[in-house]
């Protein structure tokens, strides 16, 4: 019944029960990262075009600049490259936008929110997972270990897990047309047939009518139990054939 | 017999959709302590039902979705101390010099490698001249040559502040590097440690074979003892990664790693500030002649003893340790 075997965090909770997260992979990562990096660089770009929109003479001001406030600046601007990340991660329960957006988040290994001090080595390893150019440090390490992760996860005992969004409004989907009595179905059905019946339900409408067609009255073989007349009614048109399977996925015990 | 699935998802749906309400408010950080009870007990509603899908219909989407509800939940419900500014105080009174002082082999480790760079540098250069072509940047040899410190123009030219945050975002760079490249079985560290110490050696031993002792010694004297402490410390938590990794003793190596890895973070995060601060001295004291050369190795010296002492004291209720940090500084 499982579905293929993907890279996963299994976390037993207090309340035994175990969890089980799927891993954010190596092409997520890099979207995130790509995502991020792309925001900081265009936050560069975009305050030095606004700055100097606003002041003419960029370089008059900024040698008007006190000293203390220009290496303060100069400062600032290396930090924020190191911190952006961390800040993200401990102040926005482990994700950085990037990350937001992809929909991973950084957890320590037993499945709880990152702390200042993992955030802070996960990210000062960038240095290292950035060798030789491009992560390719961090790309092989993400290879080699079995949940993606690079060697500043390795050293701060952190990985990424996703977050799917999933639709659970397929399970209570009524069908326009109520459901007609069911005949001849006895047999009460495994959750797997469930689920593919209102997967395929849920896909449908986007089928092309002959695929519709045929992968509905697979379904109906496989799970109906009809035989002649009984069989041809509900194949007669896709929607009473998905009227059916849709009764039949709902019908109780 | 179990319920078929979807009767079973729409008997307890309400329930999962409340907790997600909760723990979307949770995070918006605007929970009042009734919700905050009830956010409890439909945690553990829905792990119980995650339990029942589990057993009952593996494999399905309501599985998948109630085991990623239920870990944004134990994320929410489970988390660690918050770090706030009481934390950061007890960490700079307390945690930092004491696990200082804890790893201190690590850090004498390091010293002892960045010594040895430093003695190489220096000896090539004393004894074959021709050696400092290798190991100094041609800029500082022409510099050198003339008879001049390259830090006398580098102020005549630029004023003292961008002098001053280049070098302490150099510096930063170099610390973190060094650090970082713990994760290479420590090899990394101990390169960065040899070979800044080769440099800094070269550069010296030039300075005294063109009789520029005195000007050398004058440009280094105000921020030398601090900044190379801070480079071998970063140096020594490197050092500590690399251990984690080759000998990781009775705990697998990744979790031994994990484990050396938040106290090596400890000690390169409490160095940050005094870094900045090292920046600042290198940058407005060190250069020129603003400051008299007496006043400066006044200044290096208090400053690295403070420092040391700060180290080695601080946090101990039995601070009997004494001795002479000053000299341990460079």
């Amino acid at each position: 019944m499982r579905t293929a075997p993907s890279p996963h965090l299994d976390v037993a909770t207090p309340e035994r029960v175990a969890l089980t997260l799927p891993v954010a992979g190596i092409g997520y990562r890099c979207l995130a990262w790509l995502v991020d990096a792309g925001l900081l660089f265009f936050f560069w770009i975009v305050t030095y075009f606004v700055f100097t929109l606003l002041v003419s003479d960029v370089l008059g001001v900024l040698q008007a600049l006190s000293g203390l406030a220009r290496t303060l600046l100069v400062v600032g601007l290396f930090a924020t490259q190191w911190l952006y990340w961390t800040v993200g991660e401990v102040f926005f329960h482990g994700q950085t936008v990037g990350k937001r957006v992809l929909g991973i988040r950084v957890v320590r290994m037993d499945g709880s929110p990152v702390g200042l001090f993992e955030s802070a080595v996960r990210n000062l390893c960038r240095a290292v997972d950035f060798l030789p150019m491009l992560y390719a440090a961090g790309c092989i390490s993400m290879l080699l270990t079995r949940q993606h992760r690079r060697l500043g996860d390795l050293l701060a005992g952190t990985l990424l897990v996703r977050e799917e969004r999933i639709d659970l409004d397929k399970y209570t989907a009524t069908s326009a047309t109520t459901a007609e009595p069911l005949q001849g179905a006895t047999r009460a059905l495994t959750p797997g047939e469930v689920e593919l019946v209102l997967a395929f339900l849920a896909r449908a409408g986007g089928l092309a009518p002959q695929v519709r067609q045929r992968m509905g009255e697979k379904l109906v073989d496989r799970v109906g139990g009809l035989s002649g007349d009984e069989r041809a009614a509900v194949l007669a048109s896709p929607e009473r054939t998905e009227a059916f399977l849709r009764a039949r996925a709902r019908a109780e015990g | 017999m179990a319920l078929p699935l979807p009767a079973f998802v729409a008997k307890r749906r309400p329930d999962w959709d409340a907790l997600q309400a909760l723990l979307g408010r949770q995070k918006a950080g605007a929970l009042k302590l009734e919700e905050l009870r009830t956010l409890d007990s439909l945690y553990r509603r829905a792990a119980s039902d995650l339990a029942h899908t589990q057993t009952f219909y593996p494999g399905t989407d309501a599985h998948r979705f109630l085991n990623q509800l239920c870990g944004q939940a134990y994320a929410a419900i489970y988390q660690p101390p918050r770090e706030r500014w009481p934390a950061v105080r007890d960490f700079f009174r307390k945690d930092f010099p004491v696990t200082l002082r804890r790893e201190l082999r690590f850090v004498g480790a390091s010293a002892a490698l960045f010594c040895l760079g430093l003695l190489l540098g220096a000896l090539v250069v004393l004894w074959e001249p021709r050696g400092a072509e290798l190991l100094v940047p041609p800029g500082m040899r022409q510099y050198v040559a003339q008879g001049r410190m390259w830090t006398d123009d580098i102020l005549s030219v630029a004023p003292p502040n961008s002098v001053a945050s280049g070098i302490a975002t150099n510096n930063l760079t170099v610390t973190i590097v060094t650090f970082a490249l713990g994760m290479l079985g420590g090899l990394g560290t101990i390169y960065m440690l040899v070979n800044n110490g080769v440099h800094i050696g070269a550069i010296s031993a030039l300075c005294i074979r063109e009789g520029m002792t005195r000007g050398f010694l004058d440009f280094i004297a105000a921020h030398g003892p601090v900044e190379l402490s801070i480079i071998v410390i970063a140096g020594g938590a490197g050092l500590m990664v690399g251990q984690a990794l080759i000998d990781p003793g009775e705990l697998p190596r990744g979790q031994a790693l994990s484990l050396r890895g938040r106290e090596a973070v400890k000690l390169v995060l409490g160095c940050a500030p005094f870094l900045a601060l090292i920046g600042v001295v290198e940058g407005y004291v060190s250069p020129g002649s603003l400051f008299p050369t007496w006043v400066k190795a006044g200044l290096g010296l208090s400053l690295g003893v403070l420092f040391w002492g700060y180290l080695l004291r601080a946090g101990s209720s039995e601070a009997v340790r004494t001795g002479a940090p000053a000299d341990s500084a460079s």
